[in-house]
Order: structure tokens, then C-alpha cells, then sequence
């Protein structure tokens, strides 16, 4: 079996590299890229879409279909880091350790009685607990709220500048990341719960699929955003440039959404408990 | 004013210069990062000071918001840039790797 799955890599991978033999040489000026598509998108995508990043247009408006599946690999790869790491906790009759935050005493609750609701002073820590950090903590949560502000800049701005939903998604989940990696994962989680994180995860794909599915209603092709003019209360012209905004929000939910949860379970190895 | 840039710009090439020269030849870990932390810092800050500060040279509003921008750079590496640098030093205490000590070899 090992065999036969190696002869067929094997052989896949010649093909492939035979194949490569085909291709035009490197910047080719006369390849079929270079003569037909690129020249209509460079004259054409600011008349078309109104987006003066040509890079915008063509990932969100021309090529949109390809960057909708490629929303779907990116939750995919979310789903089978969960699938594959989250393992659940028997919270069985073993003790529960508890510290007070203002003067550092420990209490331990042991044989499974059940803690307390009101240990509000109290935070939950792990046996192998790992000392955080005055500085650290206090930076963090001084440049937080910065990161946030520019990703959404980044979100916003993909239409004029580099940037996007793919980027600002990434500086998004950094921002939740950075809050697990300085204080822990336990608080991080109780701003961004589990069942909150799989819900924005989705939430990104169905945006995106969502508008393309909207334009099909109304009577066009899949994302084919100058139908929603009147939805937009504009010229179809703007309106694909908003069909691209709306479309870059959903990319940048699940981009965040996947960051947070495969950092979640790769730091605390499925078991969503201190991490690093 | 340019001499005010260049002055700044020659005093920030100095702080990189001592940095550089640091992290390539002091003994070990802790102390290599010791000019990585601090001193890169410093001359970040001088250097993109210099440079809003050159910007200004015409004096539009556009001008003045790049400058702010450079600005505000400075003020995050300011404050992450030695942060990151704690944490790495932090990480490595914890992780055993002692102090280097006078007649040891270098690491």
C-alpha cells in the first residue's frame, strides 16, 4: 500500500514537472497572461470597479470565486486543527487551584467539590502555572486596542493601498493573540469564547458566499456585485466597489476567527486550559 | 535645520553602529540582547525623528500627517521593542540558561 502510494506521488510529481516544460519563459512578454488579462485589468479595473488597487479588484471582483474557496480552505484548516488537537477534560476529582489576584495566596479546592460561584478576586490556574509578567501584561494591553484600530484601518483601506481582508484578519487575531500569550489563555477565552470564535469562523465564509448568493437572487451572476446597486443606493460602478468591501469584512472575519482558534488549540494542546 | 537632521541622523547611526558592534561580539545571550534591546531603540528613534523632522521642509498638511505618522512609529517601537526583548530575557531564565560570567567561554 506504502508502495503504490509512493509510485503515485512519484509519478504525479513527474507529470507535473514535465509539464512545467509547456510553460512560456519567465516574464515572457507575449504569454497569454501578459497579452490579453493583465493589460484589460490594469486599463480597465478603475472604470469597471471603481478600486484604484488593481490588486483588489482582480483577488475580490474578477477572481472573486477563487478567493471565496480560498476563504473556505483557510476555515477548513481552522476545523481540522480543531478536529485534530481538541481533546476534552474530564474535570474528574482532581483538585482545582485558585489564587487570589491582589495578594497572590493559592487555595485548592480538592476530591471534585465543586467551587464557589462567587470567587471573583480569584482566577483559575493550572498546577504547572506560569508566572506573568507586570511589564509585559501592561504593555499589551496598552498597544491592544492600536493593533485593533490599524487592522481595521488595513480592512478598510484594501480598496486605495496594500491591504485587505486576508492582512487585516491576521492583524485582528494578533491583537487576541498577543492578550493569550501575556496574560493566558483563560483570559483571552472569556473575551472570545470557543463557541463565539467557531461562530465568527463561519460567519466570515457565509458573508462572503452570502453576497455572491444575494447577486444570484437578484438576477445576475455569482458575485456579480454590480447588481446591488439598489441596495447600495448607487451607480453599479460603486456598487461593485462596496460588493468588494462587504466581501473583504467576511474574509477578514474568518481569517481572525481560524488565527485565534488553531492558536488556541495549538498553545494549550487541545485541552484549552492556561497555554503558554 | 538640516543640521539639526543630520545631526540626529548621525547620532542615530552611532547608537545602530554600538548595536551592531554589540550583538556581534559580546559574550552571550543575555548580554547580546542587552544592545538589541536598548540601543536599537535609541536609534531608531533618532533616525525617524531626523526624518519627520526633514519631511517638514515644506510645511503642507499632508507633510505634516506623514511626520506624524513616522512619529507615531517611534512611539510603538518605543514601547514594543524593549518589551519583546524583556520577554525574550524572561523566557530564557526561566527556560535555565545562566548568566555569563567573567573567564567563561564564549557562547
Amino acid at each position: 500500500m506504502k508502495a503504490a502510494g509512493l509510485l503515485i506521488v512519484i509519478l504525479t510529481g513527474g507529470l507535473l514537472i514535465y509539464a512545467t516544460a509547456d510553460f512560456p519563459p519567465w516574464a515572457y512578454p507575449q504569454s497569454p497572461a501578459s497579452t490579453h488579462v493583465s493589460p484589460r485589468y490594469i486599463e480597465k479595473s478603475i472604470e469597471e470597479t471603481a478600486v484604484p488597487n488593481v490588486v483588489t479588484a482582480v483577488l475580490a471582483d474578477y477572481r472573486g470565486y477563487d478567493t471565496m474557496f480560498e476563504t473556505t480552505v483557510i476555515f477548513a484548516a481552522g476545523v481540522a486543527c480543531f478536529l485534530l488537537l481538541r481533546i476534552r477534560v474530564e474535570e474528574g476529582p482532581e483538585e482545582q487551584l485558585f489564587r487570589h489576584s491582589l495578594t497572590g495566596m493559592t487555595i485548592r479546592i480538592k476530591d471534585g467539590r465543586k467551587a464557589p460561584s462567587d470567587l471573583e478576586e480569584f482566577e483559575r490556574i493550572d498546577a504547572h502555572w506560569v508566572p506573568q509578567d507586570l511589564i509585559i501584561k501592561t504593555v499589551c494591553r496598552i498597544l491592544i486596542p492600536f493593533i485593533q484600530l490599524f487592522a481595521l484601518y488595513v480592512i478598510a483601506f484594501g480598496h486605495h493601498s496594500p491591504g485587505g481582508g486576508f492582512q487585516g484578519g491576521v492583524i485582528l487575531g494578533a491583537s487576541v493573540i498577543v492578550l493569550a500569550m501575556s496574560h493566558d489563555l483563560r483570559s483571552s477565552l472569556q473575551r472570545m469564547g470557543e463557541k463565539v470564535n467557531a461562530l465568527l469562523c463561519a460567519a466570515g465564509v457565509l458573508i462572503y458566499a452570502g453576497t455572491g448568493a444575494l447577486c444570484l437572487a437578484m438576477g445576475e451572476n455569482f458575485l456579480d456585485y454590480g447588481i446591488l446597486a439598489p441596495l447600495f443606493r448607487c451607480d453599479p460602478v460603486m456598487a461593485r466597489s462596496n460588493g468588494i468591501f462587504m466581501v473583504e469584512i467576511g474574509v477578514g472575519i474568518a481569517v481572525m476567527a481560524t488565527m485565534i482558534r488553531i492558536y488556541n488549540n495549538v498553545s494549550s494542546a487541545g485541552r484549552y486550559d492556561e497555554g503558554l | 535645520m538640516d543640521f539639526v537632521v543630520i545631526f540626529f541622523l548621525v547620532c542615530g547611526l552611532v547608537f545602530f553602529t554600538g548595536g551592531a558592534v554589540g550583538i556581534l561580539r559580546f559574550p552571550d545571550f543575555y548580554s547580546r540582547l542587552h544592545p538589541a534591546g536598548k540601543l536599537d531603540t535609541m536609534g531608531s528613534l533618532l533616525m525617524m525623528g531626523a526624518l519627520s523632522l526633514y519631511n517638514l521642509h515644506h510645511f503642507t498638511l499632508g507633510n505634516m500627517l506623514t511626520s506624524l505618522k513616522i512619529i507615531l512609529i517611534v512611539a510603538f517601537v518605543f514601547l514594543s521593542s524593549p518589551t519583546a526583548i524583556h520577554g525574550i530575557v524572561d523566557a530564557g531564565m526561566r527556560a535555565g540558561l545562566g548568566p555569563w560570567t567573567k573567564g567563561d567561554r564564549r557562547r
